[in-house]
């Protein structure tokens, strides 16, 4: 009677090309989070029976980061919004999206938290860090510079989380200024970091596309598959969809995670 | 653009080529976010405005420091929470298409003429600042009323900012500018630092009160770490667990809209309290002005304690004892006082003379010659304060106490909605032919006369003199308010009824034998109409308005040339 639980509005059926079907395969079997055929059988036959519990209404945070304009923004439009800006805009702390799959035929969302590359942003990313569930780690193929820093980028995201818990991925984009002969000497690099990292590897173009909707397809079935194995596990206790109350008798929510900082930026 | 462009200060033009413009977003649910800080030459001042051209006037501003900073700092020592309410300066720009207004509950409509600051006050040492305290406050000023979700904002918000300062900030406000527009009916996910809340936006065709839980298939349940329960409620219970068994003096109080001053011993406590008043007669809208925390540094101080009229029709929250003296003319004041326990219940204020308010230090209680109207529900205290005692959660008590407030406004306002109605024409008093008919006069006397059958004894347990509640309501800015969003709306039907039937009407035909200045006459009052129409978004049936316009074009189309050129031109 005193949780005020507002009615929710219907939302919009998942559009039909974001219905996973079958599992999306690696890009690289190199550097792949992992090269099983399909989804997890103990998954499949769970979504079959309808034994997923709460992972219905399930979200996956997934944040995006690596340097300053090497097309992170351009990689999330060109899949939320089917659409590239050749003009850069350097993003304001933080852009997010929601993007709606069904994967096995259960709704399933991944919050899209793209954040600024900018040196002026980077003590309040880590705010924006916590709880995720996906690390997308972009460099400009391009660029050796922006793959040498990713490592810098993958420690300031862990520190804000779990590190086991996290699902990483390491994406080059601007695949199509790239020629086969330079592309191939940067993705040798980029492979052995993938592997040190445990990493899997995507190269991408935002301007043609090339492998953007194949990326973030395995980037939704494995954080689902990840999520359901997490939640068939634990099987009962505490529900997943189980809801966090802010009222001003209760602190702040992140006042049990945080630890103090100094000021950083001035 | 260079991408290193934008380090020092990433200006907004290359949002502002976007299509939408900038800020458009943000300015739907902020006007701007400040932060107010103690200058030791300057006292007071704005250190920080985002969006950085928005336009607050100077009075505006002053208005804003003041409010933002505790009457008297010792007192709040940590973190402070509170609202407060300020009058807009005049001349300012109206919320242009306003359909959330139309859409919305009455109660929380978007304010025209005042905006609400929301703020989050931080006192504590420091050291290495001259004064020995850091003392700052992060400010949302805001037109819409959704008091639980800013201050929850805020509980996110404010305690990051205060560490890592104007980035911070500048990235909040940029997330707020991506939220989707307030839309009544609606659930909406806003994503804010890194989390999302999510709220529904009540909608004005919400049923009051109705039980908010819907069974849903699961599907269609988007996840959300965050769900706010509400955007504006408050803990009833803890707003008035000082005075619950004058509960029903302070309804009427509030529905009466009488001059009234809520002293309390911090911010926190008289602007709840003062907005939970408010809250209490929804929903009816509160009409009168209301300030959930005042100061004597405010415009309106010397308008509001001047002694040679009668006060006027205004709720103050005030912190600062020296209003005693200041208010001293007032007829209700109610001083509450740090809570005491009598044994297991808090100790209950008690109904005083206004003779007794003195000096400074007067005792917490009621100061009034008001004589409620209505009896007490001895039940009700009865059930709360047993509620006390078996330690019954908070929000259950509020919501035992939000459910009798609303059905003592239904009981209420029911007879006044039901003869209300009996004034409208019947529809096919409409016709296309006449201008459309008017909702006949209100006639206090008659609608009193209709008590007998069906006044609130149908609804209320209650005795007492509804009639002279009535009588009293009658001359309060609350009826008045009441009346006129009533009658605007009933007049709107009408008018939508009346566009109904002229689109089904043979126009083409009885324009056949008429002259041309009655043509052109008939042109004229038509796009008037729809003029109007589109202005107040009226809602009438799909298709309508586009054919009339259509009709409009046709028909200019049979008239002499030069007559369509001049018609066409304007």
């Amino acid at each position: 009677m005193s949780l005020r639980v507002p009615t929710m509005s219907v939302f919009p059926p998942v559009r039909q090309d974001r219905v996973i079907a079958q599992l999306p395969q690696a890009f690289r079997k190199e550097a792949a989070f992992h090269i099983t055929e399909d989804f997890n059988n103990k998954v499949r036959s769970a979504c079959q029976e309808r034994r997923t519990g709460t992972v219905g209404f399930k979200i996956s945070k997934v944040i995006v980061v690596g340097d300053l304009a090497v097309g992170k923004t351009c990689l999330i439009n060109r899949f939320c919004k089917d659409a590239f800006d050749k003009n850069y805009k350097a993003t304001i702390g933080v852009d997010f999206e929601m993007e709606r799959f069904e994967v096995l035929g259960v709704p399933f969302s991944l919050q899209l938290w793209d954040t600024a590359g900018q040196e002026r942003f980077k003590c309040i990313a880590s705010t924006y860090y916590r709880g995720a569930q996906v690390v997308i780690i972009v460099f400009d193929v391009n660029d050796i510079a922006s793959l040498s820093h990713a490592r810098q980028w993958l420690e300031d995201a862990l520190k804000e989380n779990d590190p086991t818990s996290v699902q990483l991925f390491l994406v080059g984009t601007k695949k199509d200024m790239s020629s086969p002969a330079q592309y191939s000497r940067i993705e040798q690099d980029a492979l052995k970091l993938a592997n040190e990292i445990h990493a899997e590897y995507w190269a991408v173009s935002s301007l043609t596309g090339e492998n953007v909707k194949e990326f973030f397809f395995r980037v939704a079935a494995l954080a689902f598959e990840t999520n359901v194995l997490a939640e068939l596990e634990k099987s009962g206790s505490r529900q997943i969809g189980d809801v966090v109350r802010i009222n001003s008798t209760s602190s702040n929510p992140y006042a049990t995670t945080k630890k103090k900082q100094g000021n950083c930026c001035q | 653009m260079d991408p290193l462009d934008g380090f020092g200060s990433p200006g907004r033009e290359a949002a502002a080529a976007d299509s939408r413009s900038a800020w458009s977003r943000f300015s739907s649910w902020l006007e701007c976010v400040c932060v107010v800080t103690f200058d030791l030459e300057l006292g007071q001042a704005i250190e920080l405005v985002y969006p950085q051209d928005v336009k607050l006037t100077e009075k505006e501003k002053t208005s804003i420091c003041y409010l933002s900073f505790p009457d008297s700092y010792s007192g709040c020592l940590g973190d402070t929470q509170f609202t407060f309410r300020l009058r807009q300066s005049v001349g300012r720009q109206g919320f242009k298409d306003d359909v959330y207004n139309r859409d919305a509950p009455v109660t929380l409509q978007r304010e025209t003429a005042h905006f609400f600051g929301y703020v989050y006050f931080r006192q504590v040492k420091d050291v290495s600042i001259k004064r020995g305290y850091f003392q700052k406050s992060l400010v949302l000023v805001s037109r819409l009323p959704f008091t639980h979700l800013f201050h929850s904002m805020l509980q996110i918000i404010a305690p990051e900012f205060f560490e890592k300062l104007e980035p911070f900030l500048e990235a909040v406000c940029n997330e707020i500018d991506q939220w989707p527009p307030p839309s009544p009916g609606q659930t909406l996910n806003l994503p804010i630092v890194g989390t999302v809340l999510q709220i529904r936006i009540p909608s004005k065709s919400d049923k009051p009160g109705g039980s908010p839980v819907r069974q849903m298939t699961k599907e269609n349940l988007l996840p959300a770490p965050t769900l706010l329960p509400t955007l504006h409620e408050l803990d009833l219970f803890r707003c008035f667990q000082l005075v619950l068994i004058h509960l029903q003096m302070l309804w009427e109080l509030a529905l009466l809209g009488e001059p009234l001053v809520i002293m309390a011993p911090s911010p926190t406590v008289c602007s709840e309290t003062v907005l939970a008043l408010i809250s209490a007669i929804s929903p009816l809208k509160f009409c009168c002005d209301f300030r959930p925390y005042f100061t004597i540094h405010d415009c309106e101080f010397r308008e509001y304690t001047t002694r040679t009229q009668a006060p006027p029709n205004v709720v103050l929250g005030v912190t600062n004892p020296f209003f005693i003296k200041a208010f001293q003319n007032w007829p209700h004041i109610v001083r509450l006082g740090e809570i005491k326990m009598a044994g297991d219940l808090p100790k209950q204020v008690k109904v005083k003379k206004l003779s007794k308010l003195k000096t400074l230090d007067t005792k917490p209680g009621i100061y009034t010659a008001y004589k409620p109207f209505l009896h007490k529900d001895k039940i009700l205290i009865k059930r709360l304060l047993k509620g006390i005692q078996r330690k019954r959660p908070s929000e259950a008590q509020s919501a035992i106490l939000r459910r009798h407030l609303l059905e003592l406004t239904q009981s209420f306002i029911i007879p006044l909605e039901r003869y209300m109605a009996s004034l409208m024409p019947l529809q096919r008093s409409v016709t296309p032919w006449k201008t459309p008919p008017q909702v006949r006069p209100f006639s206090q006397e008659e609608f009193l006369s209709t008590l007998d059958h069906t006044g609130p004894q149908l609804t209320s347990m209650l005795r007492g003199d509804w009639m002279g509640l009535y009588r009293k309501f009658f001359r309060s800015p609350n009826f008045d308010g009441w009346y006129r969003q009533r009658h605007r709306e009933m007049t709107q039907k009408l008018e939508s009824l009346h566009l109904e039937t002229i689109c089904d009407a043979d126009l083409l035909g009885w324009t056949k034998d008429k002259s041309e200045v009655e043509i052109v006459d008939l042109i004229l009052k038509l796009r008037e109409k729809l003029v109007r129409a589109r202005r107040q978004h009226l809602q009438v049936k799909d298709g309508v308005l586009d054919k009339l316009d259509a009709f409009i074009s046709s028909i200019v189309g049979s008239l002499p040339e030069d007559l369509q050129s001049v018609l066409n031109a304007r």
